[in-house]
């Protein structure tokens, strides 16, 4: 088979390059063999390349597109999707390179790489992906410009200078465009990775649970506090509330409808129910103003601390004190809170409450039963009661540890009398049990508690290990009370944090050696920067939503309309581009025409203009010549002009003002002459 | 311009009948200090030209007749045993004067030829390791065949970037022809010719010339021309700095001709095919226009967009 394809030789490093690169983000999130098929290509064409191959037949490219297709389907068990199809296209993309014979094929190659790369934001959206993709844009812009350049005098290092120069020319649009143009929202939801589970609190708890998430490093949320935060001690992120007991697991209770029309407020719409009235005029000092930047949980419950107000859209607030989302929180999301932490907290409770958080499951937990009905009967007050507990719980055996032993039917039971070692979940499970117990309202509040102060970005950073377990009881004259057991065995837990606690405790934290490697002060500030940047990025490009540009918009234009956005969008273009044009046509011009070169070339186009067939090589002098021949008057007009224009120029002394001036009467002279014939 | 150099042209030109472009170009060419190459078919009037410039500045005069068995110490000289000093003495040759005209050069080895490239660059001979300087003033007007001709040996570029012009006579108008078919022998005229100037008056005239005032505009011309010649791929290579000196040179001298103190872009023109044409080798299938044509329309005179 002869070759016949036209790509230039110089071009093919970038192509190869960039179908590696822009194809590299999708190997992780598809099948693995994608990698070895991406690599599998590029090697093949590069042998081709060097003349070791030859381009394969048509059968083998049908087969290996058909092979390709297969193994997409058997992984995905679709070929649709954003992720099934992404890895089709990037299959697609690679096997592309096998068929390269003309220009064409080359276009649809980089086509095909711009929008593969395009493709990396469904799965990736930090700074890095962003720098990643920046950097592969140069490389296929690269390749770009190296198949439009001649087989000859094209060098590949030259190719990628030109695509990082226009890629840097192009920013200052890309902000102004990014700044200003409307966010149109998706015409189709794409759910880009349904299939990945999220680590993250969950709506129900049982025993072990907890613990198994403080082993994860990954992030939570981020919190930024307009003024001071609050000492960490009382750093408590509620979540969510479970209410329903089944022996075993606590779960959330009571999300039907009845709950979503009467217990659930969103602001701003329709009228506030009663109690929400009530809390906003109750409402007291201090307060606290943060903005919480959530990574995607896949959930609708917020993170907020007690008792939270947020105007952010979207976000409701339960009876309960929970914030929520109206949908899933499938990626990272911001919102605003300000919290009232002394406010009083529903004085009255109604019977369907109370009934809700004194449920407990008949036949389980019997020792714990009587205990707890012998010690309310010994107490004086419910206040009296709980304090026994807490103080039993910390003058006792009690270990707090992130290794706690499997229970059997009677948790309570079992771990109040026999193991004596639990994690968060043990102990707030314990304590609402004893609680309710003794017709006692109360409920477990799972959240996190904390969270780590990041001195760069001046924010704190509440991880998933940080999660923990607490509960709230509900007392006459008082509302809901926060009562804390692993405070009670486990001070440092709420002072200083998990490390600190299970280090007391005596027991290693989940990561070993490794852990204490954090604490060097380099990967320490490390960790710092790098969550900084994310935060940043997060803050200042992604969280950049319609919201936030109206709100620049309004800064800026006052009022935001479709013409003050247009005449914006028109002036900053402006302002961006006629710098840049006017800088490359002084470079073109560069160095600049003299007073007496413009004014040759005046003459020139005078002449040109009239008719007269002059190439730019004709001395003065010819000029008159060849006038003479067709206008004698207007020749001698001319002579005069060349005359002086040569002793000018040419002379040893140089003309000044006065002898531009005659110059350029002198050339109206001929001018009149030439347009009187 | 001086009364003199006036009166030379026009004697000149009474010898070499109808041919006053061309020998105004040779005397441009005398005065700019340069060496003159005529080319053309024989019995044009080369000889009688390059004769009759010698009466003219009354200068002493050479003629080395050149043939393909000529050797290089037939030009220099050769060095003789003299018995009775018993010490070698150099015998001058041909070449110790002040106007040689070599005829015919292209007829002899490339070898002699070189032989002729000291002298002509650095006016000096150096033979047997004894430099010579050679009379002031010195000039090598040389005739050669045109290269179609048998028995010719073309000469090397390096040489050829030796001589300031290249001219050529061409047939006489007929009007002149008849009148050079009634006159008598014109080698006889030019042998008859009275010395108008002295060589003295030549070396005075040459350093009026170098005073010529060239502007900046005028340099940037020939700089553009040069720089076009590069790169325009009309020719194997462009033109050396040397050939844009002696462009500017040539045009000095066409200025003083003209009786002007300062160089317009006219004079490089006038002197521009004389002076690039044998310097420029076009390539297969280029234009049909001779090279200084080509220069003079594709470079604007004056720097514009």
């Amino acid at each position: 088979m002869a070759r016949v394809y036209q790509v230039p030789r110089h071009a093919m490093l970038w192509m190869m390059l960039a179908v590696i690169l822009a194809g590299l983000p999708h190997v992780i999130t598809g099948p693995a063999w994608l990698g070895g098929l991406l690599v599998g290509a590029v090697l093949w064409r590069w042998l081709i390349h060097r003349g070791r191959l030859r381009m394969p037949r048509r059968a083998v490219r049908l087969a290996l597109l058909g092979a390709m297709v297969g193994g997409i389907f058997y992984h995905f068990g679709t070929l649709f999707g954003p992720t099934a199809g992404v890895s089709l296209l990037v299959g697609a993309f690679a096997l592309k390179l096998l068929e390269l014979f003309r220009l064409r094929d080359a276009y649809v190659v980089i086509v095909l790489g711009y929008f593969v790369l395009a493709t990396t934001f469904l799965h990736q959206r930090g700074a890095l992906a962003a720098l990643y993709v920046l950097v592969v844009l140069a490389v296929v812009t690269a390749a770009l410009i190296g198949i439009n350049q001649p087989e000859s005098g094209g060098r590949a290092r030259d190719h990628i200078k030109l695509a990082g120069v226009m890629l840097l020319q192009s920013l200052p649009l890309t902000v102004l465009l990014f700044l200003i143009m409307p966010r149109i929202a998706p015409l189709w939801s794409m759910e880009a990775d349904e299939s990945r589970a999220r680590t993250g609190m969950s709506d129900s708890m049982a025993p072990g649970e907890v613990s198994d998430l403080s082993q994860s490093d990954e992030l939570a949320f981020r919190v930024t506090f307009e003024d001071e935060a609050p000492p960490r001690a009382q750093r408590y992120w509620r979540g969510m509330t479970y209410t329903r007991f089944d022996g075993r697991r606590w779960r959330q209770g009571g999300l039907g409808e009845s709950w979503r029309t009467r217990d659930l407020f969103f602001p701003g719409r329709g009228s506030p129910p009663q109690w929400w009235e009530q809390w906003r005029d109750q409402r007291a000092r201090p307060t606290y103003t943060y903005q919480v930047v959530m990574e995607p949980s896949r959930r609708r419950w917020l993170y907020a601390l007690a008792v939270p107000f947020s105007e952010t859209e979207d976000v409701g607030v339960a009876r309960d004190f929970r914030l929520l989302r109206e949908k899933e929180i499938d990626s990272t999301f911001a919102y605003r809170v300000t919290s009232y932490p002394e406010m009083p907290r529903d004085y009255r409770l109604t019977e369907r409450q109370r009934q809700r958080n004194l449920q407990l499951p008949a036949g389980f937990n019997p020792r714990t039963r009587a205990r707890a009905e012998q010690w309310r009967s010994d107490a004086a007050t419910d206040q009296a009661y709980i304090q026994r507990i807490l103080d039993w719980l910390g003058r006792e055996q009690f270990y707090y540890t992130l290794q706690p032993p499997e229970l059997g039917r009677n948790t309570v039971d079992e771990f109040l009398f026999d193991t004596r070692r639990g994690f968060c979940e043990h102990y707030a499970s314990a304590l609402t049990f004893m609680l309710r117990a003794v017709d006692i309202p109360a409920r477990v509040v799972a959240g996190y508690h904390g969270g780590e102060a990041n001195p760069l970005g001046d924010h704190l950073r509440v991880r998933q290990r940080d999660a923990h377990a607490w509960v709230e009881a509900w007392l006459p004259g008082q509302g809901w009370v926060r009562f804390d057991p692993t405070a009670a065995v486990a001070p440092s837990r709420i002072e200083y944090g998990l490390d600190r606690a299970l280090e007391e405790q005596g027991s290693q934290g989940a990561g070993g050696v490794l852990d204490n490697l954090d604490q060097l002060p380099l990967i320490l500030q490390m960790g710092y920067l790098s969550d900084y940047v994310e935060f940043a990025w997060y803050k200042w490009v992604l969280g950049y939503d319609q919201g936030a540009r109206l709100e620049l918009l309004t800064d800026w234009l006052g009022k935001v309309n479709p013409v003050r956005v247009g005449l914006a969008l028109t002036a900053g273009l402006v302002i961006i581009v006629l710098p840049l044009a006017a800088w490359i046509l002084l470079q073109r011009r560069a160095p600049g025409l003299s007073v007496w070169q413009r004014e040759y070339w005046r003459m020139l186009d005078l002449l040109r203009g009239e008719g007269m067939r002059v190439h730019p090589g004709v001395a003065p002098r010819d000029l008159v010549e060849r006038v003479a021949r067709r206008n004698p008057s207007a020749a001698e007009a001319l002579q005069t002009w060349s005359r002086d224009y040569e002793r000018l120029v040419y002379g040893p002394h140089p003309g000044d003002r006065a002898a531009q001036q005659r110059l350029r009467r002198e050339r109206r002279v001929v001018r009149r002459a030439l347009r009187r014939r | 311009m001086s009364k003199a150099l006036r009166q030379s042209l026009s004697s000149v030109a009474g010898v070499v009948l109808g041919k006053e472009e061309q020998v105004r170009l040779a005397v441009a060419c005398l005065l700019a200090r340069g060496h003159l190459l005529i080319e053309d078919l024989p019995g044009v009037g080369k000889t009688t030209l390059a004769q009759t410039l010698a009466r003219v500045f009354s200068l002493q005069y050479g003629r080395v007749q050149f043939t393909s068995d000529m050797l290089p110490a037939d030009i220099l000289g050769v060095s003789v045993y003299d018995p009775d000093n018993r010490e070698f003495h150099l015998k001058e040759g041909p070449i110790f004067t002040q106007l040689l005209l070599a005829d015919e050069i292209n007829r002899t080895t490339p070898k002699t030829q070189s032989a002729l490239l000291e002298a002509m660059e650095e006016r000096q001979v150096t033979l047997d390791g004894v430099t010579r300087p050679l009379p002031d003033p010195f000039f090598v007007v040389a005739t050669q065949n045109p290269v179609t001709q048998t028995g010719t040996f073309p000469l090397p570029e390096s040489q050829l970037d030796r001589f300031l012009m290249r001219i050529s006579l061409g047939y006489p108008a007929p009007e002149m022809e008849r009148e050079l078919l009634a006159g008598g022998d014109r080698r006889e005229a030019a042998e008859q010719l009275e010395g108008v100037l002295q060589p003295q008056d030549l070396v005075k005239l040459s350093r009026a010339v170098e005073k010529v005032h060239v502007s900046a505009d005028l340099v940037d011309y020939v700089q553009r021309i040069l720089e076009y010649s590069r790169a325009c791929g009309e020719f194997v290579s462009g033109l050396s700095p040397r050939a844009g000196l002696g462009l500017l040179r040539a045009a000095r001298a066409w200025a003083v001709l003209d009786g002007r103190d300062y160089v317009i872009p006219e004079d490089v023109q006038a002197v521009l095919g004389p002076v690039c044409e044998h310097r420029l080798q076009p390539v297969a299938g280029g234009s049909a226009l001779g090279a200084g044509q080509q220069l003079l329309e594709a470079v604007p005179v004056v720097r514009g967009s």
